[in-house]
């Protein structure tokens, strides 16, 4: 009894370390949270955003006949999304070794839906001066935190933050936590923006280990953009203020207050619980208006 | 035989010391608590900061709506039957804050050191307590938030880091022996069988703390594979926000 004691008060004291962590490897997304938000949502369901007043003015005004546009077809999601989106459904990570020195000086990852892919810098160069280009994956830098990849990124062109119009400007900056563990691997985002966002807006997402993942390609280029739908040239489809009729569905469907729909920081927090008490619920669908909306 | 064992396991057990004390750089004296040995500081007042799975964790989902959740067979049949008004009858108010989903759930959480072992979290939302104890953890009574054991994981950095390994690390928390329950409101059950396993880390990013726990949930009765979330917390300046509530689930809207 005693030898176990003593070795239970070891044990305590001796905390294990982990190996070195190695982020290298073909990665299959868990998508066990957030499963609409990353395939897809619905007009006016920015529930849990902390949009401004900006934001959603320019949520509302967006339509999906946006993304028939030939000039739309081939933008990829950026990093902002990406990241949590099926464009990362699988996800390829390895990394950048500077042959002189044999240090690794940088990991690149890469998804699939549009190619989306990236450098995340670790050789300790600083970001560019605030009029470089902007790109749709950004400038990203890292350094190791323990067991936790801090990577933060800037110069990320003004793009979604979810594909139903909420939007984020170019001035918006990213700040990531990967971490390792066994076969799982983990990115918390953090973003900031100062023109959409009135806070941090926080979300993580999930991938596992998959040796055998039979990567796929899905380049978008001049051979895959067609005319979906015949427009005059530069025409740009959109819904101007208050003519959009489709913002109460996500309420409406799931007996959420429109207001809660339409996002704001109060939304992420307890606090609302209380104040959806109260809030007015906007009628459940008559069963032959939803019939025809399913169809 | 049986005199050389118990040597061999503390030979063993003191060559872990000594690298764990190599780890974080030699002659430091080793921590003589849980508390001591903290490598982040978990404790403090925080609020869930509910942006993901909103539509799940703010409001009851229908019956029927486990989207997400690999559930095997069994355990969708078991959530189709869901029935609020029984569990209300039943005493079983409380099914949803157990320790599968008390983390998802919007609410505070107060965590602070119970005695130097002892890490203890208290929920406001169905005013629950966990009780996360290192190095060893009593086969106690079953109960909502189960027996859960807890080690610091002191870690390495990665493939690319600098030399210099800064001291930091993980909470990683096992937990069994837990009654049934949901992991969301709407009766998506997990059983007794269940094994979670969590990972805490800190995120200090301008100006605000944060906490992430990654959950693990493992359960052979009415899981087909492992079911993995991540949920972020966000630190307040003090406790003057937590309001206890009891164990209560709203019917869904719809």
């Amino acid at each position: 009894m005693k030898t176990l004691s003593i070795c239970a008060l070891l044990f305590l004291a001796a905390v294990p370390a982990r190996a070195q962590v190695d982020l290298a490897g073909d990665w299959r997304a868990v998508q066990h949270e957030d499963t609409f938000r990353r395939g897809g949502v619905l007009v006016g369901e920015y529930v849990g955003i902390p949009l401004t007043p900006g934001g959603r003015l320019r949520a509302e005004s967006w339509t999906a006949s946006q993304l028939t546009v030939p000039e739309h077809q081939c933008i990829p999601h950026p990093v902002t999304y990406a990241e949590h989106s099926y464009a990362m459904g699988q996800m390829r990570v390895w990394n950048v070794v500077d042959p002189e020195t044999a240090k690794i000086v940088a990991i690149r990852k890469r998804g699939t839906w549009m190619e989306p892919e990236r450098t995340i810098w670790l050789d300790g160069r600083p970001h560019p001066p605030a009029e470089a280009p902007h790109t749709w994956q950004g400038f990203s830098t890292g350094r190791w935190d323990g067991h936790v990849l801090t990577v933060t990124t800037t110069h990320i062109k003004s793009g979604h933050l979810q594909m139903n119009g909420v939007a984020l400007s170019d001035d918006v900056t990213l700040t990531e936590y990967f971490t390792r563990r066994g076969n799982y691997l983990t990115n918390v985002t953090i973003l900031h923006d100062p023109v959409y966002l009135t806070e941090p807006f926080i979300r993580s997402s999930t991938w596992e280990l998959d040796p055998s993942l039979n990567f796929v390609r899905y380049p978008c280029g001049p051979n895959e953009i067609v005319v979906e739908i015949p427009r005059p040239p530069n025409f740009v489809p959109h819904v101007l203020p208050g003519q959009n009729t489709g913002l109460d569905e996500f309420a409406v469907r799931y007996g959420i207050p429109v207001e809660a729909a339409g996002g704001g920081a109060e939304t992420m927090y307890p606090e609302y619980l209380q104040r959806m008490k109260t809030a007015p619920v906007p009628a459940a669908p008559k069963p032959a208006a939803a019939a025809a909306a399913a169809r | 035989m049986m005199n050389r064992i118990p040597f061999a396991v503390v030979g063993f057990v003191v060559m872990t010391a000594a690298a764990a004390t190599a780890q974080r750089g030699g002659g430091t004296p080793e921590p003589s608590s849980a508390s001591a040995a903290a490598p982040i500081d978990l404790t403090g007042s925080w609020v869930s900061v509910v942006t993901e799975d909103w539509r799940w964790r703010m409001v009851t989902p229908p019956k029927g709506d486990y989207i997400g959740v690999p559930l095997t067979p069994q355990g969708r049949k078991l959530a189709d039957s869901w029935d609020l008004a029984r569990d209300n009858a039943e005493g079983n108010q409380c099914r949803a804050f157990g320790v599968g989903n008390i983390m998802r759930m919007p609410g505070r959480v107060n965590i602070a050191w119970e005695d130097p072992n002892t890490l203890r979290m208290d929920f406001d939302a169905g005013t629950q307590t966990r009780r996360l104890r290192f190095g060893s953890s009593p086969a106690g009574e079953v109960s909502w938030q189960g027996s859960s054991v807890a080690t610091w994981e002191i870690t390495s950095g990665g493939r690319g880091a600098p030399p210099g390994k800064p001291r930091t690390g993980d909470l990683k928390v096992t937990t069994t022996g837990m009654r049934p329950g949901y992991f969301r409101k709407n009766g998506v059950p997990y059983s007794d069988k269940m094994v979670l396993t969590e990972y805490f880390d800190r995120h200090s990013e301008q100006g605000d703390e944060w906490f992430t726990v990654m959950a693990i949930a493992e359960d052979p009765a009415y899981l087909s594979e492992p079911f993995v979330v991540t949920t972020s917390f966000k630190k307040e300046r003090d406790g003057s926000n937590f309001k206890p509530t009891p164990c209560e689930t709203t019917p869904p809207p719809r």
